[in-house]
């Protein structure tokens, strides 16, 4: 098979957007392209399952490790989900077929991410995934609160982008190649070679929501619509994620002091994005500093330095973006107040039930994928000898009940009205599989895990 | 002695240098979100500067930074672009383009 044929679920995914934007011109419903969308996205999913493992490719641009394999994979499936939710709901008022293209896009630009080997492809990539997002997040052109929290995504996106170019072009110039192979062997650069990891590390951080740069994020999730963050909050996410760590791979033995900066950001993240979500009582702005605390779970993990917290920041993020979209998802279909989930339990008994799984995942409690995405993120961290952060994140996680249990609460103990939306097939499946997903997903922890680790 | 002197890489160095931080004070600092985009614009200067010179003095034959500013200009062209629809869209709804008008979205 020649190294073409290995990239089908991307040629899958841009075709299915090309082929989104059009489809309602040949059968006039709405939610055609979101479903024709989530079938290529599946297809895309499956083939990239059966496609597996393979060498560089391209002259060493491209690579599908153990990593890239399971993120695209996941970053496939998770899109296909989604797609299947907007097939059934839409993107109320606007019309969904610009939007099924748009997620295809990113998930393509996701999916180039995770498997890049070479600056110039990552930095292709990166953007392609990411103005989908601005676009996503601005959907509703009519409501300035949207294109107000848009326009503040945009702005401080494209500066983090241009900060972390600024770094792609210093580790070009001390490696002469912009292979990550020739920069992890480039000799130890010294001053130039810190200053340009700080840059790309800063950059990253941001686009990943951390504390210190992580201001953008609630404003920009609380202007948009909550089917948009849905996705916007996961999927690139994920696929930033695996890039982190990539980069990190390589740059850690030329900058000795990267581990202390994950370590600092991760402590900040953990603290502000937990102490914050508090007195949020939006759904959106909650869940945005709720991400920011997840982003300093996935970051303890990769201050560890080890190829066991690599894989454990990847795991972890995987675990965390399942129960995160399904409760955006529902938060789509209810509202975004957290007064608006006040008497689920009554009238969606499934529903409110289903949120019980999903925060509990979040909090960490057994046994949801969350707890076991903890586990081996601890484990890992105090194999590297980091126990204070370790025993602030276990707090932390303890707070995190806090919050999440003020959405239960309404759900269950708090009289709301009674009329309930419309019941839909495909978006009450979708958020059933993003469930089941999180309730089945810690039994295969173990050979994930180690799957994963063969990689670093 | 010829009056142009053979410039070296650190000058074009110290030039991106400037260009940058000039366009990131004013990405920071202007009240006008046409403005902030204009100093985005000078950071993705500087990084092209930066990427050709160091393209022509650390690995020539190949030229890989002279494509790489080249997927620079054509990613950032694109992103101004859509900035812009977002400015002229806000714009259609608050009459002013001005960061301070953006108060609505706090906490």
């Amino acid at each position: 098979m020649s190294a073409l044929a290995w990239f089908i679920p991307e040629y899958l995914l841009l075709a299915g957007a090309f082929f989104a934007l059009f489809a309602e011109l040949i059968v006039r419903r709405e939610g055609v392209a979101a479903a024709a969308g989530a079938l290529f996205a599946s297809l895309a999913a499956l083939s990239a399952l059966a496609i597996g493992v393979r060498p560089a490719a391209f002259g060493g641009v491209l690579e599908l490790d153990q990593v890239s394999v399971t993120v695209r994979v996941v970053l496939a499936t998770l899109s296909a989900v989604y797609l299947l939710w907007l097939a059934g709901r839409g993107m109320a008022p606007e019309r969904s077929r610009e939007a099924a293209a748009f997620v295809l896009l990113a998930t393509l630009g996701g999916m180039l991410m995770v498997a890049a080997r070479d600056l110039m492809v990552l930095f292709v990539s990166i953007e392609l995934a990411t103005m989908p997002a601005y676009l996503l997040m601005g959907y509703r052109r009519d409501d300035e609160h949207t294109l107000e929290g848009a326009l503040k995504y945009f702005l401080l996106s494209m500066t983090t982008s241009l900060v972390m170019l600024y770094g792609f072009s210093f580790l070009f110039g001390i490696a002469g190649s912009t292979s990550f192979a020739a920069i992890a062997e480039a000799p130890g650069a010294g001053l130039l070679g810190a200053f340009s990891a700080v840059f790309v590390f800063v950059g990253l951080l941001a686009k990943m929501s951390a504390a210190p740069f992580h201001y953008w994020a609630p404003d920009a999730y609380a202007g948009a619509s909550p089917a948009s963050v849905a996705f916007v909050s996961t999927v690139p996410k994920l696929a930033g994620a695996a890039v982190m760590v990539r980069l990190a791979v390589i740059l850690v033995p030329g900058v000795p002091a990267l581990p202390t900066v994950f370590a600092v950001a991760s402590l900040a993240s953990m603290l502000l994005g937990n102490l914050a979500a508090f007195p949020q009582s939006d759904v959106r702005r909650l869940m945005a500093y709720s991400g920011v605390a997840h982003t300093g779970y996935m970051l303890l993990a990769l201050s560890a330095g080890s190829a066991a917290g690599n894989a454990a920041a990847i795991y972890y993020t995987i675990a965390y973006a399942a129960p995160s979209m399904a409760i955006m998802l529902l938060a789509a279909e209810e509202g975004t107040a957290v007064d608006d989930f006040a008497g689920l339990a009554a009238r969606r008994p499934a529903a409110a039930w289903t949120s019980v799984v999903l925060l509990l995942s979040l909090v960490g409690v057994p046994p949801m994928v969350g707890m076991f995405g903890k586990l081996v993120l601890f484990t890992a961290a105090l194999d590297a000898g980091r126990l204070a952060l370790v025993l602030v994140a276990v707090a932390m996680s303890v707070v995190s009940a806090g919050y999440y249990f003020r959405v239960l609460r309404a759900a269950f103990f708090v009289g709301g009205r009674a009329e309930r939306v419309p019941r839909v097939l495909p978006a009450a499946v979708a958020v059933a599989l993003l469930t089941a997903a999180t309730l089945a997903l810690g039994v295969f922890t173990g050979p994930l895990v180690r799957w994963l680790t063969a990689a670093f | 002695m010829t009056l142009i002197q053979p410039v070296g890489a650190l000058s074009f160095m110290a030039l991106s240098v400037v260009l940058f931080s000039l366009g990131l004070y004013g990405a920071l600092s202007r009240k006008s979100t046409v403005m902030v985009l204009m100093s985005l614009e000078l950071m993705a200067n500087a990084i092209n500067i930066n990427l050709v010179a160091l393209s022509r003095f650390s690995a020539p034959a190949e030229m890989t930074g002279q494509f790489f500013a080249v997927f620079s200009m054509v990613v950032s062209a694109a992103e101004i672009g859509l900035g812009l629809a977002l400015v002229l869209a806000l714009y259609r709804q608050r009459k002013t383009v001005e960061i301070d008008a953006m108060q609505e979205l706090k906490g």
